[in-house]
């Protein structure tokens, strides 16, 4: 990645990886919810579905109207085989859409 | 009379660091800060525009929920179906300084059509006021763009030219398909 330089040079700007993202954020608040929800996607994509959902749970006490959280529980819960828990979490979605 | 309202999902499209936020937030506040802060999960942003209705001779008013996503694509197929269930409308943008944010744009729009159907693209070259660094030449963006059928703009969320344009441009697009 490139940013303006004075001399016309080009600047690599570092970005860090996701992770270590999420890892700054919850370092500063732990009820970053921003960066837990992120930390619930790649908990999910390493294979931890339950600990994902557990902290997209949390993600929705803190803020039930988190956008595409309620949607992500869904996927989640499909992924896991329960039906019922991801039609529940597919109606709460739309109720938040509307 | 009060306007007819319509309500319109447009989901940001590019990679990392190619201003998907800056120029949020420069059309929506007209603010905007050098410092590059990552997009971590999701941000809504709403603004409601009067544009002229396609299908009618009274403007309407479109409220436009704007979603402002991780340019990073360690979770974006994962969150696909989170991110972009309902959109009606995608604002691609690329970054002047970088070719690969371009070629990238192709797949964006794949991982969203394939959970929103075949909606509406508008692309967006953002930093455009760094032409003396610019990586892609200019008939190469004209010729990505055509060929997809894509309308397009200039913009710079640095210095808000082409700004107001771009997100008039992906609503008046967006409604003239719906026409």
């Amino acid at each position: 990645m490139h940013g303006p330089h004075p001399g016309g040079v080009p600047l690599a700007i570092e970005r860090p990886d996701t992770a270590s993202l999420v890892r700054q954020r919850l370092m500063a608040n732990a009820d970053d919810v921003d960066a837990l929800f992120v930390l619930a996607a790649l908990r999910a994509q390493e294979g931890y579905l339950e600990e994902g959902l557990t902290i997209l749970d949390h993600v929705l006490r803190i803020d039930p109207r988190y956008p595409g959280a309620w949607r992500f529980k869904a996927k989640l819960h499909g992924m896991q085989g329960e039906a019922a828990a991801e039609q529940s979490a597919r109606r709460r979605a739309e109720e938040m859409e509307r | 009379m009060p306007l007819e309202v319509v309500k319109l999902k447009i989901c940001m499209a590019g990679e990392g660091a190619v201003g998907k936020t800056s120029l949020i937030r420069r059309y929506v506040l007209d603010q905007y800060d050098d410092r590059y802060i990552a997009t971590l999960g999701t941000k809504i942003t709403k603004k409601s525009l009067t544009v002229a209705n396609p299908a009618g001779s009274e403007p309407l008013q479109a409220d436009v929920i704007l979603w402002d996503i991780m340019g990073t694509s360690t979770v974006r197929e994962l969150l696909k179906e989170a991110y972009y269930h309902g959109a009606q409308g995608i604002l691609a943008v690329a970054d002047l300084t970088r070719r690969d944010t371009l070629i990238a744009l192709d797949e964006w729009a794949r991982s969203i059509r394939s959970v929103a159907g075949d909606i509406p693209t508008y692309g967006v070259v953002n930093k455009a006021d760094l032409e003396r660094e610019r990586a892609l030449p200019p008939a190469d963006v004209e010729s990505f763009f055509r060929e997809r059928g894509w309308p397009w703009s200039y913009a710079s969320a640095k210095t808000g030219a082409g700004v107001h344009e771009t997100f008039v441009g992906i609503v008046k697009h967006v409604l003239g398909s719906r026409a």
